[in-house]
């Protein structure tokens, strides 16, 4: 059942001639997790903005083509109430604090405060999202006293406390540090495992191939590829159009010239099937 | 400096406890009186009778006064110099310095006018010492005040700490391409150029960034909200707001009058 | 330009001690990647190396400068600073101004002046876009014009903060090219990273900092294949390095051409 449904979706920004997004057709089934590659100013955040309904109804500009969720129309929603099904998390964690409140807790009702929702259910669902990312420790605490990683977990735990029916993530690690990156991607985990529907725009391949269950690769606006992550990060394609691709599949690459990689072997994407595809070899 | 972002001190005290619309009645009730009551001494009466009792009320007198000593004092001080110096009422000068003098009429109407701002500055002081900002819009948001416009007060509050470090490593870039920010004057004015550009796109976009994550958690929502914190509104704040509005009443009565 | 750092301390007014003695030396022409978790103090020693810090106890020797006696706008002939940032820096209304700015600080004469600028875009390939407006750009061709306005200082000393954050893999290519470029003209390229793929392929020595102390200096190979002492301070070794380790390979691998040599072995 296809809960996210964008057709023939073309988009300008105000006072610009190139379309931002041309003539894309993407549709996701609850519960998938899709992850959009591709270089800077592919579109990645354009669509992320589409989806989460700030094109149109934020930046303006001209949309043509169908967007869907849930059933819901985009051009003929309010903003206001489509961000109740759908989430929004971007790069920057430090601009995604309120700057309203003054506790983790208060901050992570905040979106539940705006919906209207009773104190008790409020603060039953707030101890409830808290556990879920892993947080509780976090509750008492200013918001600007944490780090990147921790501030970019409660900008999550924010979202994902107002029930979101699709989840979209634009860059969620980028400015993260390892340690940061990591954090993150433990709750985008247990969001996948839970059955949430996830768009997320990454640069990260090797994350990328352990969650995706679908990748789709945008260039100057168009999708130019689309499938399953072993099929989409292999494809020559990619290279050839100047996009990252995992040093395994490189390398792997490169060595099926000098007979180091076995001709009949499906390129590898991640550490392990590159270490079982040479050790096989060895 | 990050961690406290506001003037407000967890306490549990009368004022405390008192609704935030309440304190911010009080607060404005003694401006007025401050402000609008026709005898001279009111302000000094207010303090003596109305700010000192209330720190003590709210147990931030240690917060008050040092703040009254390190910031207000001086402000209010430097402004009855500047208006014993440069009102130009009264014709017998008593002082004289340079080619400013102080008349007597000066001195009242500098004195008088530096009490009242002295007086509406304490009274804001001990506002915020005793009310979590949180609380008061809130408060004034289910009384209907427009929620961006509570927004934009309270997040002014909270960031200025964060663009004071964002300056700082601006002015570090700067340094570090050779930008000498010590020597004349002049040359000074001229290393804010490019300081200020980077400041106020970095806000700018940091701003737009945060209109969209707070948009994404509903605050442009049409529904009614509801608030995480109780903000008790008993009737003893109610009669006390009331008393407060009759005495500015009053208070206008007897200037008229009188 | 030699630096030599002598039994640095330094403690943040907050308290906080930062840097609990390092010494250090890095020869002119050498390519050092800083590396190690948040709050091991890699921010903190590099900017000891402009004077933007000074040290509590110790020294910074930057050639025969000490930096407790030159002022940062001075230090900054020969120790040029990337801030991860480049939108706080970028003020001027063309990128050709921005560049310039630099050099024109530094006193140089205008065709002095004109020859870096124009050698510095070169560099970033941002010639043809002398004249636009850097804020017109894109985030990824703003940190060029970054990179271009410290290039054309032309110092001896290049530190770069967190270069490749947040660039795609296109951009990452352009500043490995720059970091080569910088290499071939014999200048100090010092990098604070978390990417350890590009630190591996594009720098010869690693320093892995953890508490404010040195934690490994050494070769990036004999650095980079100390899994356990690298995740002391939370750093992963290269996807190579990995695979090598995996399969159990001899020798430490850092890039490509290291892991297929040693797997035809």
């Amino acid at each position: 059942m296809a809960i996210v449904n964008l057709k023939n979706v073309t988009y300008k920004y105000p006072l610009t001639d190139a379309p931002a997004l041309s003539n894309i057709n993407l549709e996701v089934k609850e519960g998938e997790f899709v992850a959009i590659i591709g270089p800077n100013g592919a579109g990645k955040s354009t669509l992320c903005y589409t989806l989460a309904g700030f094109i149109p109804h934020f930046f303006k500009g001209e949309l043509e083509g169908k967007v869907e969720i849930a059933g819901v129309d985009l051009k003929s929603s309010a903003l206001n109430e489509w961000v109740r099904n759908v989430g929004l998390a971007f790069q920057n964690p430090f601009n995604q604090i309120s700057g309203a409140k003054y506790t983790v807790f208060e901050e992570i009702a905040f979106g539940l405060e705006n919906q209207g929702v009773p104190r008790d259910e409020m603060n039953q669902r707030v101890e409830e999202a808290l556990t879920m990312t892993g947080i509780r420790d976090l509750a008492d605490r200013s918001p600007y006293s944490l780090s990147g990683g921790q501030q970019q977990r409660v900008a999550l735990t924010s979202i994902l406390v107002m029930q979101p029916k699709v989840l979209v993530l634009d860059e969620p690690t980028s400015q993260m540090d390892p340690i940061g990156t990591r954090e993150v991607f433990g709750v985008i985990r247990q969001m996948a495992e839970r059955g949430m529907t996830v768009v997320m725009a990454e640069h990260k391949i090797e994350w990328i191939a352990e969650f995706a269950d679908r990748v789709v690769a945008l260039k100057d606006g168009k999708i130019l590829l689309q499938g399953s992550p072993s099929d989409v990060l292999t494809s020559r394609l990619l290279s050839e159009n100047g996009f990252g691709i995992s040093r395994y599949t490189s390398t792997a690459r490169e060595a099926l010239k000098h007979n180091l990689w076995p001709k009949h072997l499906h390129l590898p994407v991640t550490l392990q099937e590159a270490a079982d595809g040479f050790g096989g070899k060895k | 400096m990050h961690e406290r972002l506001s003037f407000y001190v967890k306490r549990d005290s009368f004022l405390h406890r008192l609704n935030p619309l309440t304190k911010l009645t009080l607060a404005f009730g003694l401006i007025f009186i401050a402000f609008f009551s026709p005898w001279y001494w009111a302000p000094q009466i207010l303090f003596l009778l109305a700010i000192i009792p209330l720190s003590f009320l709210g147990k931030v007198h240690r917060e008050y006064f040092s703040a009254a000593f390190r910031l207000i004092l001086p402000a209010a001080g430097f402004l009855f110099l500047m208006q014993a110096f440069f009102q130009p009422i009264g014709a017998k000068a008593i002082f004289k310095f340079w080619f400013l003098d102080i008349t007597p009429e000066s001195l009242m109407f500098a004195f008088t006018n530096a009490s009242r701002i002295f007086v509406m500055v304490s009274s804001f002081t001990i506002l915020l010492l005793t009310t979590h900002p949180s609380d008061l819009m809130s408060d004034l948001t289910r009384r209907g005040l427009p929620s961006q416009f509570a927004y934009v007060i309270i997040s002014t509050i909270q960031i200025i700490p964060q663009m004071q470090a964002k300056a700082q490593t601006i002015i570090a870039a700067q340094r570090s391409r050779g930008l000498d920010t010590q020597g004349s004057f002049l040359k000074r004015i001229g290393a804010l150029v490019p300081l200020v550009g980077p400041l106020v796109f970095g806000s700018l976009v940091e701003v737009e960034e945060r209109a969209i994550a707070i948009e994404a958690r509903g605050f442009t929502s049409t529904r009614v909200k509801t608030s995480l914190r109780e903000i008790p509104d008993t009737s003893f704040d109610k009669i006390l707001r009331w008393f407060l509005i009759l005495l500015i009443i009053a208070v206008i009565a007897a200037r008229i009058w009188l | 330009m030699k630096i030599e750092i002598k039994d640095l301390h330094f403690t943040y007014p907050g308290g906080v001690e930062a840097l609990r003695g390092i010494s250090l030396t890095i020869e002119p022409g050498e390519q050092v990647a800083m590396v190690g978790q948040n709050g091991s103090g890699k921010t903190t020693l590099v900017k000891h190396l402009n004077g933007l810090l000074q040290p509590t106890s110790g020294s910074v020797m930057i050639g025969d400068w000490d930096t407790k006696k030159v002022a940062v706008a001075k230090l900054a002939a020969r120790v040029g600073y990337v801030f991860q940032n480049p939108d706080e820096q970028l003020f001027s209304s063309n990128v050709g101004i921005e560049v310039a700015f630099g050099p024109r600080n530094l006193g140089f004469p205008a065709e002095k002046v004109d020859a870096l600028t124009k050698d510095a875009l070169a560099l970033t390939e941002l010639s043809d876009k002398t004249s636009t407006n850097p804020y017109d750009l894109s985030p990824t061709w703003r940190k060029m014009v970054a990179l271009a306005s410290i290039i054309s200082m032309d110092s001896d000393i290049v530190i770069f903060d967190e270069p490749t954050t947040g660039q795609d893999a296109q951009s990452v290519a352009r500043i490995a090219h720059v970091v080569a470029e910088l290499k071939k003209r014999g200048k100090t390229v010092i990098t604070i990273t978390h990417d350890i793929d590009f630190c591996a392929e594009n720098f010869e020595r690693v320093i892995a900092l953890s508490r404010g102390e040195v934690l490994l200096d050494g070769p990036a190979n004999a650095v980079l294949g100390q899994e356990k002492i690298l995740a002391q301070t939370y750093v992963d070794p290269p996807q190579l390095t990995r695979l090598g380790k995996r399969l159990g390979l001899k020798k430490t691998v850092r890039n490509q051409e290291e892991f297929l040599a040693a797997l035809k072995k």
